[in-house]
């Protein structure tokens, strides 16, 4: 009778987890389609004039965004400087861009951000004392677990290898004293 | 094998509790103010991840017998090849290839390939006719590992793609200029000033077509509350299976036209997904009996039920 | 029962971290220029654009550089502070941020001047050589061109009073 119930939990459950990924696929794919087209559709989308890149530069802007996407705004504290909207944000954007086209390289762009707001500013922490145990401690966890296992694994393999050999005479005199055989 | 599965997973686990408290502690202690973001993360969570996400592939194939290695291969060797195939093909539909993105497939495809075969294992042999009743059999947390699995194959082909693929615009637009991006055509087509209940902004209209046909209209907004100084950006997000979307303004330009911004995150929405799909595995697994009937035999035998 | 402990000892501690880090502000980013010599600047004055000052010409007394901006409120908050911290005798050089001239000049006739001088950075270059990230903004330089301490926020009175003034005190201010 319990296998009955349990196998009708399994079931219900199953069925209740099919039900809300189904409802869940039709309304995203109802959302993803949405309203149909309208009325009067512009007849001549290719017509309008393309919008341009806001810089004239688009290999130069991309470094700016690529070294931007390292730094911290640190008005809008969670977004990088280069998705921020905040003023400090297109600033220093600027000065990025600025002291590229000026010729300094990634590091020197970097170590002059750090200079005036800190270690806050990257969000690649710096190798320093203080962050050692930060870069360190997963690869000296996992060294540390994975000689853990590896010495469990082995101590067992010896108990069950042990569990395994046959009773030794003396081992055996007990076994049979306990089971209250006696004989010889 | 799986064990040192779970030692993978731990390692990654500590490793961003590490990464996500080690500012504050660092504050706390006064040893200064740090910052740890993605290159952080990347660094250190995705070599711990990766070789946990295959041995996962192996996980529920292993199981039901106490398989060695060379069985093991043999058995997978079709899920396999076809992730490697999937893998290198794939990218080219997005774009170019790059290392990470086929690894990252390689990845999603081994996880959900293997899910596969797992259920396959248990109605091999069986004509078609009985697979429904022998997949009924098994128990909840059977179900929940295929599908928590199944979540984490969606998870990875969300991260990969999104990491791999997503775009971003910065575009000079004035009214009636078309932006395209993501296979999409993006056409400004109205910038008007509105006044909310503490705010006044400027509502842009954006009017959104995929090959010539319209499909809807979105409305970001710059925003000036009247009691701070900092404009503040509305973006206009649109959702999808597939992709998002974002527009948003920037700075308003000579002659009234504005900084536009312009994103597309394909495949976002599986990041999500995968964790739904995750959770509800769990879930699944939690309701399975056997792990009900597991404590209620921990308890210990009536007196007298002993052997005499 | 002891290995259950562990878990435990591992939660108190993290909370005690959590209890402390709840009290921080985030806001605060310590700033890397404090003990360091101010950096270089030649601004004009507002309202005598033909006239300029350079950090050169403050050298020989402790200064005190504070940022702010007609459109910024907390600024308006810390007025008053900053009058009383000039009435103490101290020379305070206001540094006029991304402001319009107008607003500015505007600005200080309705609420009182207590600038020794007030300097122009109309696109914040000059604040990000000096980290400044958010008004209002203070600075404390001592007599060689060193800052010495950086307060950030409006000025409380428990500020002026704990740190600021001793600190001008003990440069000799």
């Amino acid at each position: 009778m319990a296998e009955r119930a349990g196998a009708f939990c399994a079931r219900a459950a199953a069925l209740l987890a099919a039900a809300v990924l189904v409802l869940g696929a039709v309304i995203a794919t109802a959302r993803a389609q949405t309203a149909g087209p309208a009325a009067d559709a512009p007849a001549a989308v290719t017509a309008a004039p393309q919008a341009v890149p806001l810089s004239d530069d688009p290999a130069l802007e991309a470094e700016v965004m690529r070294i931007a996407h390292d730094l911290r705004c640190l008005v809008c504290q969670n977004e990088t400087i280069a998705a921020s909207n905040a003023d400090l944000a297109v600033d220093l954007r600027g000065q990025i861009r600025s002291q590229l086209r000026a010729g300094r390289n990634e590091r020197e762009i970097i170590e002059y951000m750090v200079e005036r707001y800190g270690d806050f500013v990257l969000f690649k922490p710096p190798v320093k004392p203080t962050t050692w145990l930060l870069w360190g401690g997963p690869f000296v966890l996992l060294v540390a677990m994975a000689g853990w296992l590896a010495h469990m694994l082995r101590r067992r393999r010896a108990e069950v290898a042990a569990a395994q050999a046959p009773l030794s005479d003396e081992e055996r005199r007990r076994a049979r004293e306990l089971l209250g055989t006696g004989a010889e | 094998m799986l064990l040192a599965n779970n030692v993978l997973l731990m390692v990654a686990s500590a490793a961003v509790l590490l990464g996500t408290l080690y500012p504050l502690v660092l504050d706390a202690l006064n040893l200064g103010k740090i910052s740890v973001g993605p290159a952080y993360f990347n660094t250190v969570f995705v070599p711990l991840i990766a070789p946990a996400l295959f041995l996962m592939g192996v996980g529920p194939v292993a199981r039901w017998k106490k398989a060695s290695l060379p069985e093991l291969a043999l058995r997978l060797r079709w899920a396999a090849a076809v992730s490697l195939v999937t893998a290198v093909v794939t990218p080219f539909a997005f774009g170019d290839f790059t290392p990470l993105v086929g690894f990252g497939l390689f990845l999603a495809a081994w996880i959900l390939l293997t899910a596969l075969v797992a259920v396959h294992d248990r109605v091999q042999g069986l004509p078609l006719a009985q697979w429904g009743p022998r997949l009924r059999k098994q128990g909840g947390s059977w179900y929940g590992m295929i599908l928590a699995h199944a979540g984490v194959g969606v998870f990875v082909v969300g991260v990969t793609l999104v990491g791999g693929y997503e775009t971003e615009q910065d575009l000079r637009m004035e009214v009636g200029s078309t932006a395209s991006a993501g296979g999409y055509d993006f056409r400004l087509v109205e910038l008007r000033d509105v006044q909310g209940p503490n705010y006044d902004a400027v509502r842009a209209t954006f009017e959104l077509s995929k090959g010539g046909r319209v499909i809807k209209s979105i409305h970001p907004e710059k925003r000036s509350y009247h009691r701070s100084s900092m404009p503040m950006t509305e973006v206009a997000l649109e959702r999808g299976f597939t992709r998002d979307l974002y527009v948003s303004l920037g700075e308003p330009l000579q002659d009234g036209a504005w900084a536009v911004r312009i994103y597309v995150k394909p495949f976002v929405n599986w990041i999500w997904g995968g964790c739904v799909l995750m959770a509800l595995g769990g879930l699944l697994a939690v309701a399975d009996r056997r792990y009900r009937l597991r404590a209620r035999a921990a308890q210990p035998l009536p007196r007298g039920a002993a052997a005499a | 029962m002891k290995r259950y402990l562990i878990p435990l000892a591992v939660f108190v501690v993290l909370a005690g971290f959590l209890a402390v880090g709840l009290r921080l502000n985030p806001r605060e980013v310590p700033s890397p220029l404090v003990d360091k010599p101010a950096p270089a600047f030649e601004l004009a004055r507002l309202g005598a654009p033909g006239q300029r000052v350079a950090h050169t010409d403050l050298r020989g007394r402790p200064w005190v550089l504070n940022v702010w901006a007609s459109w910024c409120l907390p600024c308006l908050a810390e007025h008053p502070l900053v009058g009383e911290l000039a009435r103490s005798g101290v020379t305070v050089v206001g540094l006029n941020y991304k402001d319009k001239t107008e607003d500015a000049t505007q600005w200080l006739a309705r609420h009182g001047d207590p600038y020794a001088m007030v300097l122009v950075d109309r696109d914040g270059a000059v604040g990000i050589d000096w980290g400044v990230y958010g008004v209002p903004e203070t600075f404390i330089v001592d007599k060689d061109g060193i800052i010495r301490h950086k307060h950030i926020g409006p000025i409380t009175p428990q500020a002026l009073r704990e740190d600021i003034l001793p600190l001008l005190r003990r440069l000799g201010g």
